[in-house]
């Protein structure tokens, strides 16, 4: 077979655009996805089984089932219900983008509220205690201790959840989405040049998960830094200000 | 009234689990400046004794009371006693000191931060004031220059005396020590045992669950024997130590002093 480089050089600005569209549903749903999983973890590791049943369903149906699916059942389900089209819910429900960002949100949230709930459920049980001790009320323990213990916890393994997502979103592309994968099919079906432009595609996913690993690796060096940290030698014991 | 000498006042505390009653009935009293060493075998409920008053360990029944202040309970679940007011609860536990065995240091908190949490999020203390007050203990337990070190940087005898520390940042009323050095290496347990000696020379209250029976000779004004859930004998050291009423008790010293 003859390599096309023409092909590439001539359409790569359209695969930055989808990759673009790629970057943005990543993002967008994963800001969602941490926003709607903080609470359901927090709801499923209570003790009360009334608090705790709904998460659980939550996470059990979206894990349980194949992101496409959900995809699916959002985008061509929604449109069933007169009663969703005639809401004002409709202009948004109609549009591949919402639908694709609802989708991958709830199922991100799922997986991390799932992430999370580990974290929380990894703290020693001793430093709650330290802090029921001082007389902390729920709020308090959660916002000051079990949050960013359990954040720093889950750093590692939420990255790898991102990592994931940005490779799944590539199922935008089948609901009519322009995103990296959407824009490769796109093009190859006018110019019939599948690996030229898959291979253009996977080099540009594989730049864009090095930024995310790269992203991750920095935050963790900052928000673990306890476990990295070294004091400064200081071999005459003069106090440091 | 003349309650207001005293500090702290166990009535009648009772705890299970499951069918294993580890307190029978446990009463005590310390009065302001008292130092009350709980002495015991393992398995003797001294732990779980000190954890009710705080409630980290809900009692069956029992009362609890502090400088006068009685902490209401209401039945909970499993037959076990819980607190009527979640605000109360939360006001009496600032009050008391808690150390723990193993420490129980936050450890993404820095060692300043840690002792500036509870001041700042429970008394409602500025920083600065709590930092100046922090920087204060910090020099008086020996590890100013750890301020900015991270818990798992530090010893555990240098671990422990920060928890001191941070537990004396709320200027407690009464002080519990569940244990505090039997989580260490033999040669730290002497620096930890050294700040509350000072403490104890100090005046404040407090209880001490131990095996350190030197240290508790030395600094108890009472010392309290557990056995099986129950008190088998109280008094001053030297009646517990040196001529104890129970065989138990004689038996115990004999085969530890």
């Amino acid at each position: 077979m003859s390599w096309d480089w023409d092909v590439i050089i001539k359409y790569y600005p359209k695969l930055l655009d989808g990759a673009l569209l790629t970057l943005e549903l990543v993002l967008i749903s994963g800001f969602i996805g941490v926003a709607l999983a903080v609470p359901t973890a927090l709801a499923r590791v209570s003790p009360n089984r009334l608090i705790s049943t709904l998460p659980f369903c939550f996470i059990y149906f979206f894990r349980g089932t194949p992101l496409l699916i959900q995809i699916f059942l959002i985008y061509y389900g929604a449109s069933q219900f007169e009663a969703i089209r005639e809401s004002s819910l409709w202009p948004i429900l109609k549009e591949p983008y919402w639908c694709a960002i609802i989708a991958f949100s709830l199922n991100t949230a799922a997986y991390s509220a799932e992430l999370f709930r580990g974290a929380i459920q990894a703290i020693p049980r001793g430093e709650l205690e330290a802090a029921d001790a001082f007389g902390m009320s729920w709020f308090k323990k959660t916002r000051r201790i079990v949050l960013p213990r359990a954040f720093g916890i889950a750093l590692p393994g939420y990255g790898n959840e991102v990592v994931l997502m940005l490779k799944s979103s590539a199922l935008a592309s089948t609901i009519t989405l322009l995103d990296l994968t959407g824009m490769a099919r796109t093009i190859q079906a006018r110019t019939y040049t599948p690996v030229e432009l898959f291979t253009a595609a996977g080099v540009i996913y594989l730049v864009m998960a090095a930024l995310v690993i790269g992203l991750f690796r920095m935050m963790e060096s900052y928000f673990n830094r306890y476990q990295y940290y070294k004091p400064p030698i200081d071999p005459l014991g003069v106090e440091k200000q | 009234m003349s309650d207001s000498s005293i500090a702290l006042e166990l009535v009648d505390i009772h705890k299970s689990y499951g069918n294993l009653e580890v307190l029978k009935g446990v009463s005590l009293q310390a009065k302001d400046g008292d130092v009350i060493s709980i002495l015991g075998s393992s398995g003797s409920g001294k732990s779980t004794l000190l954890r009710c008053i705080n409630l980290l360990e809900k009692p069956a029944s029992g009362r609890v009371v502090i400088s006068g202040e009685e902490l209401l309970l209401k039945p909970g679940k499993n037959d076990e006693l819980e607190a009527a007011n979640r605000k109360q609860l939360e006001s009496m536990r600032s009050r008391i000191g808690f150390v723990f065995q193993n420490f129980n240091l936050w450890p993404h908190k820095t060692i300043l931060n840690n002792i500036i949490e509870a001041p700042m999020q429970v008394l409602g203390h500025s920083k600065e004031q709590a930092v100046k007050r922090a920087e204060t203990l910090l020099k008086k337990v020996g590890l100013y220059e750890k301020k900015d070190a991270y818990p798992g940087n530090l010893s555990g005898g240098q671990q422990q005396r920060i928890a001191i520390a941070r537990a004396l940042a709320m200027d407690p009323q009464v002080l519990l020590f569940d244990e505090p050095t039997s989580a260490l290496d033999p040669e730290l347990v002497n620096e930890v045992l050294s700040v509350m000696r000072e403490l104890a020379e100090e005046g404040r209250t407090m209880l001490i669950v131990t095996h350190e029976m030197r240290f508790a000779r030395e600094v108890s004004s009472q010392v309290v024997f557990l056995h099986q859930g129950q008190i088998e004998e109280i008094g001053p050291p030297e009646q517990v130590f040196d001529n104890p009423k129970s065989q138990r008790v004689r038996d115990f010293m004999s085969s530890h002093v």
